[in-house]
């Protein structure tokens, strides 16, 4: 019985010991190989800054808000700014670029009446161009949402790991990873308090918990927790555990998202780098480690704001910062960052995770720590979204009597012409939802967004200029299945004899899908291709009405090349891609191809100019600012199902679309819908006119809008408009024309131009 | 050919810190109104005509007033010339790449400068990618409206681009083009 006895205690020992050396060898071998999976991390585009850039003082200090910088009376360290009188000094921070890094550096703005007038660096030396800080605005985070910045030692202000300590683990320094007297201490506390303040677990249980462990509670994976404790804790320094606990603990979460490390929890919850937290934010997140659910500071802050307090008072009984530190820090508001993130945007990081997919594994953007710089400018991402949220509100109330069940939604993508730099895409009302695209993904009818592309390639083929006189008349074709196809103008009536630029800026369908049959569909198909459309359309006549069905990204695209004078520049959010070392992978340059010749897309922009100004664009005028000049079209599909407007400006391409997701009639044409949220972003993000000199056989000519005869300014009964035409080609002048200006006609066409500001 | 078309721009660039006025335009305000807005609200039909379509070159017994383009010349900023001269120093370490990042910079800056495209295209051409520069010399030139000397660089582009793309007889046409533009 007794030999039975001591066997089975030998074998219950030799097992123990079996089962102690297994975890001592995973845990030290798993260490000592630590390293976590990083999530691609993605920043928009810096600004630069320079002498002659038009940003005034308090833009730059918005700009400087959004990166978390704070207005100091004295600069004392990265991440604040003074401002004194016409001069701002900023400390900015050291910063990683797609093309280099900067280290930290102190840059004095001095601003005049247009704009920054002069940039000095911290000697007075001139510095023509520097950049701001690259906005980070997200991250590609595996499946199992975990998401982390991983900090140094040195990145760590020596305060948090004393408070870490003070507060968690009073003998971190000297114990073996396990502390009896804690677990004791914290069981009479807890106690006494009838509440848990303390737990027994050391940092170094914490991060076994954390790194090795699940979250079950057991007494089985109590037991393995403290022995992997102690076998961490003998293997390696306690700086080594310290630096681990600061990067792998859980300390919130953010939809799917979750926040892990002190590096990512001080982005996440302050906006700002760890090495930059105050006393009273380090603490706030001390008192988040001990439960970031039930310490939320955003949606629990009293709760949160008592625990942090505690635990300045426990730092200053421990003798961690003195009593009157402490004092002034409980009266400290929790200052946590408003939204979850102070920059997020599914929407673009949809379109940034689609084109990184085609060329690198999922596994790698989720794990690889990648730096991703985009062509995101969040101040107009911002304005995107404002103005579709502002117009919205007011269309839905407008247009109630559709008694249609669901909201009106919306899509906005932004470009830059010239490079192809998507500045911003807004995939829906619900911004900050991380669904359904419908920049992206709402194939929607395009309408009479087509057309500007039949007029192009009529131009192409030299037999129409923006003078030349089409009919507006009914049309009646005889399709293959033998029915008849008897499209109608908008007002369902004809206007006869109209010169190009009328029928476009008026969008007239009869007189389009009349030019449109005459050069043919396969022709205007060829260019829709040539300036990027995806898939051949199916060459119906319907065509020539838009019965095409993309995306606003894709339509975009089409009408970059027309704000880019007949270049094709692929669009881009992502500029480059750096790995978690720094090292270049790959960048995404800009490409151009001419796609149409320059003469007879300026010809067409200078039509699109007369839609802005006399056509279905005109009631923008009254909301851009003075002298803006813009060129647009405006698209309704059939029975007002779609709502577009697609228009530029010299700095901008906008492309909005309006419309319900299932397909019900909006009552909306393109000028009533997308039109107000298109001119409202354009008026608001401070975009250049359009100015650009007429290219190599094209002459700037006045013709009069109804009847496409010569007709300059101040003519009597004729309504002047400058347009495009292929040089030397001779109009006929407008009868009474050709004796010039009369003060009186242009007095009473200036007070009719007045009075239609006013009227719309 | 790089250190011409670099003494060209270079030379533009010395010439001066900002840009000249900027090519003319028209505003809203230099169109005279009309009353005429909306889909809904159409002028009524204008009176039947027999007027012919114009065509070029056609008779006519009083041309329009017609605006020719005005000269100008095209010079770098101080900002553009600095993220210019910042590249120059890229390219001479083989920094290509860097150095079209850097351009592109200039290019966001003044995105309707030819100047600022030249130099991305020629820095094109030493990356080894004569496409591309094609159409970037093809934008300039674009761009490059009322400004000779800045057209003939265009030009000068273009040349190089199709040469190292083995297209010598374009190539040749193109820098008859640039001489032309600009003899000196």
């Amino acid at each position: 019985m007794g030999g039975l006895l001591t066997g089975i205690v030998l074998a219950g020992l030799v097992g123990c010991g079996a089962y102690i050396y297994y975890l001592n060898v995973l845990v030290t071998h798993r260490f000592e190989g630590l390293r976590w999976t990083l999530p691609a991390h993605v920043y928009a585009a810096p600004m630069d800054l320079y002498a002659g850039l038009q940003l005034s003082g308090p833009q730059l200090e918005h700009e400087l808000q959004r990166l978390s910088y704070h207005q100091v009376p004295e600069l004392d360290q990265p991440g604040t700014y003074r401002v004194t009188g016409d001069r701002i000094d900023v400390a900015l921070r050291a910063v990683e670029f797609a093309d280099g890094s900067r280290p930290a550096t102190v840059l004095s703005v001095t601003f005049g009446p247009t704009g920054i007038q002069d940039l000095r660096d911290s000697t007075g030396r001139e510095v023509p161009v520097t950049r701001l800080d690259p906005l980070l605005i997200g991250s590609l985070f595996p499946v199992d949402g975990v998401d982390r910045i991983v900090v140094t030692p040195q990145e760590v202000p020596p305060l948090l790991p004393a408070a870490l300590k003070a507060v968690e683990d009073r003998t971190f320094d000297t114990n073996r990873g396990v502390d009896p007297l804690a677990i004791l201490r914290a069981l009479w506390v807890d106690l006494r308090s009838h509440r848990i303040e303390e737990g027994g677990s050391t940092l170094t249980q914490q991060l076994v918990k954390s790194y090795f462990l699940t979250n079950r509670q057991t007494l089985g994976r109590k037991v393995r927790e403290a022995i992997m404790a102690v076998s961490l804790a003998t293997h390696f320094s306690k700086d080594d555990l310290m630096n681990a606990y600061i990067n792998e603990i859980f300390l919130g979460q953010d939809g799917n998202r979750s926040i892990h490390g002190f590096g990512l929890a001080s982005e996440f919850y302050f906006g700002k780098p760890l090495s930059e937290l105050d006393l009273p934010q380090v603490a706030t997140l001390v008192a988040i480690v001990r439960g970031p659910t039930y310490y939320d500071p955003r949606s629990h802050a009293q709760r949160t704001l008592a625990r942090r307090n505690l635990v300045l008072q426990i730092l200053a009984q421990q003798g961690v910062i003195k009593p009157d530190q402490a004092q002034i820090a409980q009266g400290q508001p929790l200052g946590v960052t408003v939204g979850a993130s102070g920059a997020y945007y599914p929407a673009y990081l949809d379109l940034v995770r689609r084109t990184l997919q085609t060329d690198y594994p999922q596994k790698e953007l989720t794990e690889a720590g990648l730096r991703v710089y985009t062509s995101l400018d969040p101040r107009v991402q911002e304005e995107a979204e404002r103005s579709l949220d502002a117009e919205l509100l007011v269309l839905d109330k407008r247009h109630r009597r559709h008694r249609v069940n669901e909201k009106l939604e919306g899509a906005v993508v932004v470009t830059s012409p010239q490079s192809g730099d998507v500045q911003a895409i807004v995939g829906g009302r619900n911004v900050d939802f991380d669904g359904f695209n419908r920049a992206l993904d709402a194939n929607r009818s395009i309408g009479s967004l087509i057309k500007p592309f039949i007029y192009l390639t009529a131009l192409e083929t030299g037999r129409y200029n923006a003078a030349t006189v089409i009919q507006d008349q009914p049309v009646n074709i005889r399709l293959a299945n033998g029915r008849y196809w008897r499209p109608e103008n908008f007002t369902r009536r004809n206007y006869g004899p109209v010169p190009v630029v009328f029928a476009l800026a008026e969008s007239l369908n009869d007189a389009t899908v009349g030019v449109g049959m005459d050069i043919g569909l396969e022709k205007i198909s060829a260019t829709l291709q040539r300036f990027g459309l995806q898939k051949a359309p199916d060459q119906v006549p319907a065509m020539l009405l838009g019965s095409i069905d993309i995306p606003p990204l894709e339509v975009a695209q089409l009408y970059n090349g027309i704000a880019d004078g007949g270049f094709r520049t692929p669009l881009r959010a992502v500029r480059a891609v750096v790995s978690a070392d720094g090292k270049p992978l790959k960048a995404y340059p800009l490409q151009v191809t001419q796609v149409a010749p320059s003469a007879q897309v300026y010809q067409v922009e200078s039509m699109m100019e007369q839609v802005m100004t006399h056509g279905t664009g005109a009631p923008a005028l009254s909301v851009l600012p003075p002298g803006l000049v813009t060129a647009g079209k405006s698209g309704t599909s059939s029975q007002d199902r779609d709502s577009w407007f697609a228009g530029f400006s010299g700095g901008q391409l906008a492309v909005v679309w309006v419309g319900y997701d299932h397909y019900e009639p909006t009552g909306l044409t393109g000028s009533e819908g997308a039109l107000p949220v298109w001119d409202h972003l354009m008026a608001s993000i401070g975009t250049t006119p359009l100015a650009l000199p007429p290219p190599e056989g094209v002459t700037d000519t006045w013709i009069d809008y109804q009847t496409g005869m010569g007709a300059q300014p101040g003519c009597p009964g004729a309504v002047p408009v400058q347009v495009g035409l292929p040089t030397g080609t001779q109009v006929p002048p407008m009868p009474g024309c050709a004796a010039g200006t009369t003060a009186g006609t242009t007095l009473f066409q200036r007070a009719g131009q007045l009075l239609h500001r006013l009227v719309h | 050919m790089r250190l011409m078309l670099s003494a060209l721009v270079v030379g533009g660039v010395l010439t001066g810190c900002a840009l000249m006025s900027p090519p003319p335009s028209f505003t809203p305000e230099n169109s005279p109104g009309s009353e005429q807005s909306q889909e809904r609200q159409l002028p009524p039909p204008p009176a039947a005509s027999s007027q012919t379509a114009p065509q070029p070159g056609a008779q006519a017994p009083a041309p329009p007033e017609q605006q020719t383009p005005q000269q100008q010349e095209f010079t770098l900023g101080a900002a553009a010339s600095a993220l210019v001269g910042d590249a120059h120093t890229q390219e001479e370490s083989h920094n290509f790449g860097l150095a079209a990042e850097t351009l592109e910079r200039a290019l966001s800056i003044e995105p309707r400068n030819p100047l600022v495209w030249i130099e991305l295209g020629r820095e094109n051409i030493l990356a080894g990618n004569p496409s591309q520069a094609y159409g970037m010399g093809r934008k300039a030139l674009y761009l490059a409206g009322g400004d000779p000397r800045a057209q003939a660089s265009a030009w000068q582009l273009i040349a190089a681009s199709l040469r190292a793309q083995g297209r010598n007889d374009e190539a040749y046409t193109a820098e008859e083009k640039a001489v032309a533009l600009n003899p000196n």
